[in-house]
């Protein structure tokens, strides 16, 4: 047992350390390309967009409905090729108005970054996104009555609405979610006479007048400040958080129950989904994802390791353990194998932002459900069905399990998905065109256009394409966040936050 | 898609045998659970059972993998339980209709282990901690006398079941806590308490009980597998169980 703690002190020294090491770094990748520089890639940049063939490449964008190209825009975290455990990125996270970026580790830290403003110099970039903060979230944990360790990854992200100068955010673990407030503080007030000059408070009766302290400025600072700590309500790991509508209430879910709480009130919570049975023997299903209606405050859907989804209303019952709509799509028996329901476990839903919609990512494929129809979904994308052939070999090596998370763009009209060999998807609703992108530190260079990756799928490799048994599975993107309002999208390849923007032509 | 269901058998089995198209599709078939009965296994047969095998090893590997402290998860624990549920079920399905499948088991995975591991399948499945009462049997009462014969206890196991199905109601959420989802090994539980069960019996009673120590089969003579198994099986798949013991009993 001491063992163990000692080796969680440890994991936490190395997380403060690597913490440090971040901002470090990030400083030294802007320091590697100071602004000038950075204009002269710029140009060689543009000089590379004019080759036909990228013209061409470029028209397999997606976005928006429009055609255009994505281009590298930052990346942030250490270039080392030992990957401390601690910093990768285990959550990434826009905020509403896609200012503020958030990412969680594994260490249990949150960096967020600000987007700055475009500088008349560099009129062909939107600005960028620079740390704005850095603050320990969970720290390890051990469970004295239970005897078991808790991790301080960050599980999940979610920010909540602004609504003054301050910004809120929850963050979880596995047990325990924080609500962190996030301000700034560029003003101090001086020249207080109740206090002497060490802080200690003057004797009232020798202070003959009040003085009125005076604002004075300072740097800029930010501060995290822990503003409410709702734990000891999950039993089992706590997957999802999703903040609801009425922006006064969030839903927490762990893998057999649903919690509702309060945003004020951390000493209960309401418990609204329990798909625990009596007898645990008889568990086949768990609960692997769970989000609010963006708009319906009564609504909330959760998805299963069957790869089901139940839509919930909170109107119709206090305990909501029977779902209003179920969403399943039938089983094609022709591709029925071993693995079937392992690769059928939901591993993220997500409702589109008009909350009409609602998107399903599974082990191979990507599914838009329409809420007004529960039978099949009305789009099904192939993330990377070549890896059908090697459900054995991942099932082996544990892949097979990884749980990779969508997402949607500000408009509904494409999604966002993560692959392995730091392969990303994205694919356009309306064009039903798809596009394989990589982030990769090679075109890592401002502006760089992403050239589309293909894998060859059976028969011959054609040139530029990667054979499926080439593939790192090593380098997985599960988490990616989609800018709001801007074709910006932040994909955390392992320890790295890769940052990739439209081209302004 | 069956194009999709021969790459998927291959790549399972490439290193084991090269297969032909064909046989693929008869194998299709037969996952579909139509089973073909030909007094010689096909290849596809073959396949099959060869995949069934690798997947269910994998499983108990993980599963022990989970005990010993590497992945705590619910969701995969469920979903491998589940699988080996799966292949239970497609097991006992062959058992009942298929006349002898072991022959190519016999000819292509001698490997005993795997085959021993079968035997538990005839057990309720149940994930690790799934059995909450397990967890109290320990502790509270004490294990079954390691000097117990294989024999005694293969009588004893059918005994014993019900008892933690109906002790689990008893346990709470923290009881609960400490199986599934516990960051905690079930070998850091026992840790300060009794281990020496494990390492100089040769049927752990614990597992007698329920399925809550499913790999700890490795730990058993072949000896006490082939006395112990045939008594064990369920109807469905006892004939087939049988088979793979007479084949033990033969290497």
């Amino acid at each position: 047992m001491l063992g163990r703690m000692e080796a969680a002190a440890r994991m936490w020294h190395v997380g403060m350390t690597s913490s440090l090491h971040i901002r470090v770094l990030t400083l030294i990748v802007d320091a590697i390309c100071p602004p000038p520089r950075r204009a002269a890639l710029c140009d060689r940049a543009v000089g590379l967009c004019v080759q036909p063939e990228l013209l061409n490449e470029a028209m397999a964008g997606v976005a928006g409905g429009n055609d255009f190209q994505w281009c590298f825009s930052q990346v942030k975290g250490a270039i080392d090729e030992d990957v401390a455990e601690a910093d990768i990125i285990s959550t990434v996270e826009f905020n509403y108005s896609g200012e503020l970026l958030a990412t969680g580790d594994k260490g249990g830290r949150v960096v967020i970054f600000q987007h700055e403003q475009e500088s008349k110099n560099r009129p062909h970039l939107r600005g960028e996104y620079n740390v704005y903060s850095t603050f320990q979230s969970h720290e390890p944990e051990f469970d004295y009555l239970k005897s078991l360790e808790i991790e301080e990854k960050i599980n999940k992200i979610r920010w909540l609405p602004q609504q003054n100068a301050a910004h809120f955010l929850l963050s979880t673990n596995d047990k325990t979610i924080k609500l962190w407030k996030i301000s700034e503080r560029d003003k101090r007030a001086e020249g207080y006479n109740l206090k002497d000059e060490d802080g200690r408070l003057r004797d009232p009766f020798r202070i003959s007048s009040l003085r009125v302290p005076v604002l004075m400025p300072m740097d800029l600072m930010v501060e995290a400040s822990p503003r409410r700590i709702f734990a000891n309500a999950h039993t089992y790991h706590i997957n999802s958080i999703s903040v609801n509508s009425d922006h006064e209430t969030y839903l927490s879910a762990d893998d057999l129950r649903i919690n509702l709480w309060h945003l004020e009130i951390t000493d209960r919570s309401f418990n609204i989904v329990d798909i625990k049975p009596a007898n645990m023997e008889e568990l086949t299903e768990v609960i692997t994802a769970a989000e609010c209606h963006p708009n319906q405050c009564n609504v909330f859907v959760y998805s299963s390791s069957k790869g089901t989804i139940r839509l919930c209303d909170m109107r119709a019952a206090a305990l909501c353990d029977r779902h209003s709509k179920f969403f399943e799509e039938p089983e094609d028996p022709s591709s029925r194998s071993f693995f079937s329901e392992i690769i059928s476990s939901i591993s993220d839903v997500k409702f589109s932002h008009s909350g009409r919609y609602m998107m399903t990512r599974d082990y191979l494929s990507v599914k838009v459900w329409d809420l007004n129809m529960e039978n099949r979904p009305v789009e099904t994308y192939q993330v990377h069905e070549y890896l059908r052939s090697k459900l054995c070999s991942l099932y082996e090596n544990d892949c097979i399990f990884d749980k990779f998370e969508c997402c949607w763009n500000g408009s509904d009209s494409a999604i966002m998905t993560g692959s392995y060999n730091n392969f990303f998807r994205m694919f356009d609703r309306n064009t039903r065109r798809d596009i394989t992108l990589e982030a990769s530190r090679e075109s890592s260079k401002p502006r760089a256009t992403l050239k589309p990756r293909k894998v060859s799928t059976g028969g011959k490799r054609k040139k530029d394409e990667i054979s499926v048994d080439s593939l790192d599975f090593n380098k997985k993107i599960l988490h990616t966040a989609w800018h709001p309002k801007d074709n910006v999208i932040a994909v955390a390849a392992t320890n790295n936050l890769y940052i990739f923007q439209d081209k302004i032509n | 898609m069956l194009g999709r269901g021969v790459k998927r058998k291959w790549s399972c089995l490439e290193e084991l045998e090269v297969e032909m198209v064909p046989a693929a599709v008869t194998e299709e078939k037969e996952q579909r659970g139509e089973v073909e009965l030909v007094v010689a296994p096909s290849r596809s047969e073959r396949n099959h059972l060869q995949q069934r095998q690798r997947v269910l090893g994998l499983c108990l590997e993980k599963l022990q993998r989970y005990q010993v402290g590497m992945e705590l998860s619910l969701r995969r624990s469920v979903l491998l339980i589940n699988t080996l549920r799966q292949i239970q079920e497609d097991m006992q399905s062959d058992g009942a209709g298929a006349g002898s499948p072991d022959a190519p088991l016999h000819g292509v995975h001698p490997d005993s282990r795997l085959l021993r591991e079968d035997t538990r399948e005839d057990g309720p499945v149940t994930c690790p901690g799934c059995a909450e009462g397990d967890r109290d049997d320990l502790p509270l009462s004490p294990p079954l006398s390691p000097e117990f014969s294989s024999q005694e206890a293969n009588t004893s196991v059918d005994q014993q079941k019900p008892p933690p199905a109906s002790t689990t109601s008893a346990f709470s959420d923290a009881v609960n806590a400490m199986g599934y989802l516990s960051d905690l090994t079930l070998d850091d539980i026992f840790e300060d308490i009794d281990t020496s069960m494990y390492e100089t019996s040769d049927l752990p009673p614990v597992w007698s009980t329920s399925s809550l120590w499913p790999v700890s089969v490795s730990l058993w003579t072949d000896e006490d597998q082939k006395v112990r198994s045939p008594g064990h099986g369920s109807p469905g798949s006892l004939n087939e169980l049988d088979h793979i013991m007479e084949i033990l009993v033969k290497c």
